[in-house]
């Protein structure tokens, strides 16, 4: 065992992949078993043993320890991964790098024939550098976040917790929630080393399902079940449009595998039509749209945010949503420039979205949601315009600060007992001052603040829009647009920390509101740090010499290379520095200052208020559009099958016969049967002599006929 | 003596078996009933016979197949009698239009 895990260092990350999946079956056998030993705990003494060693009726402590014990012991190898990787990248060849970082193994073989052979479809993992540091940025958040959750989750450690929102009392999900936290970061990690295109697939499923299972997780509330619908139902659409293009690339290429798929583009092009690849194109970043949550596909996120906070700071902000954006870096060969061009307008109009829904939202993770929604615009927009660099950084600094904002946001809502609404809250500065200071650096990061670490990637996007536009002028909107929402983005970020932190507290909730404990304190202080530093390059002042960026570099595919125009002159950066002061001097004067009222703005722009307040009326129009006609087309098809009857009468319709509809079809056949039985039961009397008869009439019927056709005929 | 020829044997065989038909079909005695029965079987054996002597292909078939049907008519009347017998231990009577218990 030992030294298989030795034999090449890339095991490492095999270990580390598989880590929290063994966590989530350990758990998933301990409920299973104590569920089977449930009903004999009375009778049977092993049973009962079993049964109280698994927590009995109280969820399973231990289970969530281990959870996080198994996620934690995945960081460390991650980050000692990390580690090596960097080192053998300096001092081998990339050949030899190649060889000590990716495995692949056969796992099952399709379509062998008498003339050729069967092509296999293969498990692998392959590392380097965009994957060794995400796989670092997953794992290390994760970690912060499971060990959030011990604190966050207390409530459902009890034996009956009651619902306050659903009016239910039902057991803790302690070890549930933990169990479902385990699969979604395995399904995560083996995202991210796979080598292929299948691989990724199947985690890229099994993440969707984990996340349905969490935003779902209170699923008494009717509002939560619909929003893991949303969710769940959305993504099948990118996905729809993703197997696509796996099948064209399948049946072109012969193989999922990247290296293999990228070899061959590089070396002879596209072997298929150029139309069938900008469908490939598309199609994969389809996937990437309903996963990254991109207009037109990024409804489900927000509603997303009915699942506990820790999920929303896991899932929907660090980790998932990354999935799209890792993807179309990591299929980026596959991307005509006009599929890229797509690209980037998609971004360009997700970033512009989210960020105006986010300046009138009330709810604090609704919020922090748009602003999710607005930020992987950003990253699609910059893979868009060829900054494969700066997409994916920004990426990487975004994980760390979003789920630092978002456990803050968590520890508010625990902080003031589940109030989530903004006008409610104010003056939580003195009474949680280390989560007030620690989102405050996570605003000061998604605003763009220097030398914090979303100031380096956000400065390296703008930078490259405005490169592109320069070079390109009819895309000037692509350098517009980022650079006005980077101001919109300074003053949704400080009018959420204005509101929630400062003045004076504007309801009872936050008025007794307490400081979290510990559990959920030090991961925010933890996530702060990376939050500030990851970026950091020497000299400190030169955002286009931030290490990060110089390490992802080094992963950046062939094709890339000269695609992202630079503007050297700094004219990017200060513009964007500009537009966020402008953006936070804003949010200054009207939520701390007071000078203006918000109100007063409310009233002036109604229509505006309301068009943004609504999210722009995509819910609406999809409900038309899409939901509407579904149902409709659901009503009509029961029409068709059943006479639609109150279910009072339902009793009589299906004794009725009606030759209308599928259903009356169906009642005929059966009461007809039944009616014509009861009429010939009749003709069974039991006098020998009439059978007799009959036998005798019908003989000579029968005679007769022939004799008549004999004779006749 | 002058030969009857076929015609005769077979118009007898019909008549016997009209007999017999509606004997089966009139009375409600179940001896009278098989008695009917009889009458059946043995026109169809009138008719054997006659053709075993005139038709020279059937000279062999006819007989054997009337033995055959003796034979039957044996074992249908003990059978037969068997159950009318039954019949009556458990209704007193051997009128078949009692017998309606199973009668849908």
């Amino acid at each position: 065992m030992l030294s298989w895990l030795l034999a090449t260092p890339g095991r490492l990350y095999v270990v580390a992949t598989l880590l929290p999946l063994a966590v989530f079956a350990l758990l998933l056998i301990g409920g299973g078993v104590r569920a089977v030993c449930r009903p004999y705990r009375e009778t049977h003494g092993f049973a009962r043993f079993c049964y109280f060693f698994l927590g009995g009726h109280k969820p399973l402590k231990s289970g969530a320890y281990l959870a996080t014990a198994g996620i934690a012991a995945s960081a460390v190898l991650a980050v000692i991964g990390l580690v090596r990787f960097l080192d053998d990248s300096h001092a081998l060849s990339p050949i030899e790098v190649e060889h000590r970082w990716a495995e692949r193994t056969s796992w099952a073989e399709v379509g062998a024939t008498e003339s050729g052979p069967a092509i296999a479809l293969d498990l692998g993992y392959r590392i380097d550098h965009l994957t060794a540091l995400l796989f670092a940025m997953v794992a290390c958040v994760s970690t912060m976040i499971f060990v959030f959750s011990l604190g966050y989750m207390h409530d459902e450690m009890e034996e009956t917790h009651e619902d306050h929102e659903a009016h239910v009392k039902r057991p803790g999900r302690y070890g549930r929630f933990f169990l479902f936290l385990s699969l979604f970061c395995f399904s995560m990690l083996n995202l991210l080393i796979a080598d292929n295109l299948f691989q990724v697939f199947i985690s890229w499923e099994l993440v969707g399902v984990c996340s349905f299972f969490l935003i779902g997780f209170y699923h008494e509330r009717r509002s939560a079940g619909l929003a893991a619908n949303k969710a769940f139902i959305v993504n099948r659409i990118g996905d729809a449009g993703f197997m696509i293009g796996l099948a064209i690339i399948w049946t072109y290429f012969g193989t999922f595998n990247f290296q293999e798929i990228f070899t061959k583009l590089a070396s002879d092009g596209p072997p298929m039509p150029a139309y069938l690849f900008a469908i490939a194109g598309i199609g994969v970043f389809l996937g990437c749209v309903g996963k990254s949550a991109q207009f037109p596909l990024h409804t489900w996120l927000p509603d997303a945010m009915e699942g506990p906070t820790p999920v929303s700071a896991l899932i929907h902000a660090a980790t998932m949503v990354a999935a799209g954006v890792y993807l179309v870096g990591r299929c980026y060969p596959l991307f005509s420039p006009d599929v890229r061009l797509l690209i980037a307008y998609t971004g360009m109009i997700t970033l512009f979205l989210g960020a105006t829904i986010a300046l009138v939202q009330t709810d604090i993770k609704r919020v922090l949601a748009y602003s999710t929604v607005s930020q992987l615009g950003f990253m699609m927009l910059a893979l868009g315009i060829g900054g494969w660099v700066a997409g994916l950084m920004h990426l990487l600094t975004h994980a760390f600060f979003k789920a630092l904002l978002f456990l803050g946001s968590g520890s508010v809502i625990l902080g003031c007992h589940h109030e989530q609404d903004l006008r409610k809250m104010g003056g939580l500065r003195r009474k949680m001052p280390i989560t007030a200071f620690t989102m405050l650096v996570g605003v000061l990061a998604i605003a763009g603040t220097p030398f914090f670490s979303g100031w380096y990637s956000k400065d390296l996007i703008l930078s490259n829009a405005m490169g592109f536009a320069l070079h390109d002028n009819q895309h000037m909107a692509l350098f517009i647009v980022p650079l006005f929402t980077a101001g919109l983005t300074a003053f949704y970020m400080f009018r959420l920390w204005f509101l929630a932190f400062t003045g004076q507290p504007r309801d009872h909730a936050s008025e007794h509101a307490h400081e979290s404990p510990l559990t959920m304190i030090v991961p925010l202080m933890i996530l702060a740090v990376p939050s500030i530093i990851v970026a950091w390059g020497w000299p400190l002042w030169d955002p286009h010499s931030s290490s990060l960026a110089h390490l992802l570099e080094h992963a950046k595919p062939g094709m890339a290379n000269g695609l992202d125009r630079e503007d050297e002159t700094h004219l990017a950066g200060w513009l964007a520095l500009a537009a966020a002061a402008l953006g936070v001097t804003t949010a200054v004067f009207i939520y701390v200052l007071k000078k203006v009222d918000p109100a007063s703005i409310q009233a002036k722009a109604g229509a505006l208020y309301g068009f943004l307040k609504e999210k722009w009326y995509f819910d609406e129009v999809y409900d038309a559009m899409f939901v509407r006609p579904t149902i409709a087309l659901g009503f009509c098809s029961a029409r068709f099958d059943k006479k639609s009857t109150p279910a009072a009468q339902a009793e009589v319709a299906d004794r009725t016969m009606n030759v209308t509809s599928l259903d009356g079809v169906l009642n005929v056949l059966g009461l007809g049967t039944l009616a014509i039985g009861g009429k010939l039961r009749v003709t069974q009397s039991g006098y020998i002599r009439r059978y007799v008869t009959v036998l005798m009439v019908a003989t000579l019927a029968f005679v007769a006929v022939f004799v008549a056709v004999y004779f006749v005929g | 003596m002058t030969e009857l020829g076929l015609t005769p044997y077979l118009c007898l065989g019909a008549f016997l078996f009209c007999c017999g038909l509606l004997c089966i079909a009139t009375k409600r005695n179940a001896i009278g009933i098989l008695m009917g029965v009889e009458l059946v079987l043995n026109a169809a054996n009138v008719n054997f016979v006659a053709c075993a002597r005139y038709v020279p292909q059937f000279a062999l078939e006819g007989q054997v197949f009337a033995l055959l049907v003796i034979v039957l008519a044996a074992g249908e009347a003990a059978v037969a009698l068997a159950i009318i017998l039954n019949f009556y231990n458990n209704h007193s009577t051997v009128d078949v239009d009692k017998a309606d218990e199973l009668k849908g």
